[in-house]
């Protein structure tokens, strides 16, 4: 999948200018799918397709905070052009709101709208990175033991090998051998690193914090 | 002048029997004739000369029937007979007719004998012992010198003429006072005769004689022969001509009118029978004046009242025909002269038939012009009222177009953001190197149909902003109005998030209307009902046309908004009514007087499932 080209989800009642859109999006390399309302976008979504969605605000019966929602249940990796006809403050912090990547006012010029395009794509390409050095390191959690996975979680928090031996019950020194074998498992070189790779993963929250 | 002492006499004479009548009455009240003639009505026989041709005659006896039928209400019996004495003049005959009236009238005495013509006077007072024996006798058609002359007795009063022919003389002198000549023309007849002594007598008279020639003896055709050879400056005098030299009896008026016809100077008469026949004029009693004192006269004498000869005046009588043929002044006329024939101006004429007619036209006028006036005043009123309905709509529509330019603008950035980017795409298939030619035909008919909607949605907006001076009727369907106006208002409709319905059948609805004010109303209402749904998460407008029954056509625009509280659904339309906080309080008003104006009606009411529905209705226009 990731071979073919990315794809522009235009949603715009207005057919014309969705033509429009898809017509010069492809003429720029891009796929295009056109979608007349955010129902129908939900519906005909591809999920596992590197793209970004190219969204009009001003369609009746559009819910943007209900579909930016949904959007980031079905497809969180896919950015978002919101486009706007008026630029006025209540569509904006309407848009903003709504998660909006970026947002372009319907009058923008083609260029600035392929620029949009293209800096939501590079968005877009970077999440699926991310994404996929997620996974990779959630393997690489997954691989620790049930201890090795405690340990870590403790010393991400800035718990000493003091500490962390006193919690477990157990020598400094084992310890230390635990922070070997975790380090070499993440691939990790130092303690900052490990403590990255878990605030990438979600593993440390404000609250328990020190 | 004789017969001027003869009747000074006369009425000295009947003043006395007026007091000898009086003085019975006072004593008895049984006088004479009053006495006769009770238990019927009076009986009045009028003699006539001649026959019935004879104008003098006739006009005079028929004036004296009138006046004498309508003084007795009709209370009275006329006979008439005609002596015919013109052509029958032999003893014998006069005396047989005389018995043949005195039997005829035998059963029916008259009362009263009215003589007409000295013949007519003759005859009677001879015979009157045997016609009627007991009536009294009036006369007329003579003068009073020829009634001297004829020594009538006592008891018989005439209404006596004046022909003095000086007095036409002098008219004639007054009228040319160049004239050097009189030329009297008079016929052959013992009353022509008569007429030509008489004259002579008067003439010698003139103060101012005139160098006279009298034509007389001559046949009718000589009389034209010598008339016509007249200079100028004569006056030609023609009396009587009832004979002419060959012996034939003519009618005098006739003869005086061919004469004057033919003559070659201005002529004048004795009689006013002659005027209107060719002369200029005369000074004469006229026939009329003397059959109204004749019938005086009788009535008087049926009456039983005192009796007195009476002087019929003079009066001068002209053709005013005769004075512009030869050119006489009419200021030269003796004053109170009765002039005839006027070729009057028509006002003259008619003045009174003139007048009324002026009246009326006036009247008719003024009440044309003020009904003009009042037309115009309520023409003025109207396109006062019009003229501030156009602006007050125009203004509403400039208010509109203004509430609802973002979203037009916006409305605009479609076609012009699709015409945007088709051109760009068109720019990147030219730099290709291998263009697709298909695919750019594709694009500029996109291109060309995204303009087109451009226009027409400026066109929308400026249709609203167009200020125009007059209505602009025509012949539209109301669907194509209401999708109109839905074209305006898509991109409000869409930055609010409602959603349009349009519902409307496959056939036309037609209307008579401006199509501007029929949208501004649509517009008018449709925003309202988008107003009303601004809290409200279920947004809808759901716009239905059709038509109600035969020749209505009807518009309804629903809402899921909040609806209107019962209360107010009438005073939705009032001037300045309000329930919004930046409202005027005036496009529903606008719309209700649009509507009107157009022969239609609008309202409001509630849906039962929520919102407020707005009808309106209008005559569908008579297509033929």
């Amino acid at each position: 999948m990731s071979s073919a080209a990315p794809i522009v989800h235009i949603v715009d009642d207005d057919m014309s200018f969705r033509t429009s859109v898809g017509r010069l999006v492809q003429l720029s390399g891009y796929r295009s799918a056109g979608y007349a309302s955010g129902a129908e976008l939900l519906a005909r979504l591809p999920t596992d397709e590197p793209g970004c969605i190219l969204l009009d605000l001003n369609m009746p019966g559009l819910d943007g905070l209900e579909l930016q929602d949904r959007l980031a249940e079905v497809a969180p990796q896919l950015p978002i052009v919101f486009l706007t006809g008026y630029g006025n403050i209540s569509t904006t912090v309407r848009a903003m709101k709504a998660g909006a990547e970026d947002f372009l006012e319907k009058s923008a010029s083609s260029s600035d709208l392929l620029a949009a395009i293209k800096r939501a794509m590079l968005l877009g390409q970077q999440r699926s990175a991310e994404h996929e050095r997620n996974i990779r390191l959630n393997a690489l959690v997954a691989s620790l033991t049930k201890r090795e996975a405690f340990v870590f979680d403790l010393i991400v928090r800035g718990k000493r090998n003091k500490q962390v031996a006193f919690e477990l019950g157990t020598t400094e020194r084992t310890v230390k051998a635990h922070r070997r074998s975790i380090m070499e498992k993440l691939g990790a070189r130092s303690l900052a690193e490990a403590v990255s790779i878990a605030e990438r993963l979600g593993m440390i929250d404000d609250q328990s914090a020190p | 002048m004789r017969g001027l002492v003869s009747c000074r006499w006369s009425s000295l004479a009947s003043t006395a029997l007026g007091l000898f009548v009086l003085l019975l009455a006072c004593f008895s009240t049984i006088g004479g004739l009053a006495v006769q003639i009770v238990g019927r009505v009076p009986r009045v026989l009028i003699l006539y000369p001649y026959d019935e041709r004879l104008p003098a005659t006739s006009i005079g006896g028929e004036i004296a029937r009138t006046r004498l039928i309508e003084a007795t209400h009709g209370k009275i019996e006329l006979f008439s007979e005609f002596l015919d004495q013109s052509r029958f003049r032999d003893e014998g005959h006069i005396a047989n007719m005389a018995r043949y009236l005195a039997g005829k009238y035998a059963p029916v005495r008259p009362d009263v004998v009215m003589a007409l013509g000295p013949e007519s006077i003759s005859f009677i007072v001879k015979y009157r012992d045997t016609i009627a024996p007991e009536a009294r006798i009036v006369y007329t058609g003579i003068s009073g010198s020829e009634a001297s002359r004829l020594h009538l007795p006592d008891g018989v009063f005439g209404a006596v003429s004046e022909f003095d022919i000086r007095k036409t003389i002098a008219m004639a002198r007054g009228l040319q006072p160049d004239a050097r000549r009189l030329v009297v023309v008079v016929g052959s007849s013992p009353f022509d005769k008569e007429w030509l002594d008489a004259a002579k007598r008067d003439i010698a008279k003139l103060e101012q004689p005139y160098e006279t020639i009298y034509l007389t003896d001559l046949t009718v055709d000589e009389f034209v022969k010598r008339v016509s050879e007249l200079p100028r400056d004569t006056i030609l005098l023609i009396l009587t001509v009832f004979k002419d030299s060959s012996g034939r009896n003519l009618p005098s008026r006739d003869v005086a009118g061919q004469l004057a016809k033919a003559a070659t100077a201005p002529s004048y008469g004795p009689y006013s029978t002659y005027v209107g026949e060719g002369i200029v004029g005369t000074s004469t009693s006229t026939f009329e004046a003397m059959g109204s004192a004749v019938a005086d006269l009788a009535l008087a004498a049926l009456a039983n009242k005192p009796m007195a000869d009476v002087i019929v005046p003079q009066t001068y009588l002209a053709d005013a025909r005769e004075l512009k043929r030869w050119g006489l002044l009419e200021s030269k006329l003796p004053p109170g002269t009765v002039l005839s024939f006027e070729e009057k101006s028509v006002w003259q004429e008619h003045h009174v038939a003139i007048l009324l007619t002026f009246a009326i036209v006036a009247v008719q006028a003024l009440a044309i012009g003020a009904l003009l006036m009042e037309r115009r005043r309520r023409a003025t009123a109207e396109r006062v009222a019009r003229s501030r309905l156009l602006e007050v709509v125009h203004l509403n529509q400039s208010a509109t177009a203004g509430a609802l330019s973002a979203s037009i603008a916006h409305e605009l950035n479609q076609p012009l953001g699709a015409i945007r980017n088709n051109t760009r795409a068109a720019e990147l298939v030219l730099k290709s190197a291998n263009p697709d030619l298909g695919l750019m035909r594709q694009i500029l008919a996109d291109i060309r149909d995204d303009d087109q909607r451009a226009s027409d949605i400026i066109a929308g907006l400026r249709s609203m902003l167009k200020k125009r001076g007059e209505i602009e009727w025509q012949e539209l369907d109301v669907n194509e109005v209401v999708a109109n106006a839905l074209q305006i208002l898509h991109g409000e409709a869409e930055r609010r998030q409602v959603e349009i319905d349009f519902l409307r059948p496959s056939g036309q609805l037609p209307v008579r209307a401006d199509r501007v004010h029929l949208q501004q109303v649509i517009l008018n209402i449709a925003t309202n009902a988008m107003d009303a749904m601004l809290g409200v998460a279920e947004r809808k407008l759901m716009l239905k046309t059709g038509l109600v029954d035969a020749g209505q056509v009807d518009v309804s625009i629903a809402d899921t908004g909040t609806g209107i509280p019962n209360e107010k659904l009438t005073r939705i339309f009032e001037t300045f009514y309000t329930t919004k906080a930046g409202g005027t309080g005036l496009g529903l008003t606008i719309s209700r007087t649009v509507v009107e104006s157009y022969g239609g009606r609008i309202w409001a009411e509630n849906r039962p499932e929520g919102g407020a529905i707005v009808r309106v209705i209008l005559p569908m226009a008579q297509t033929s």
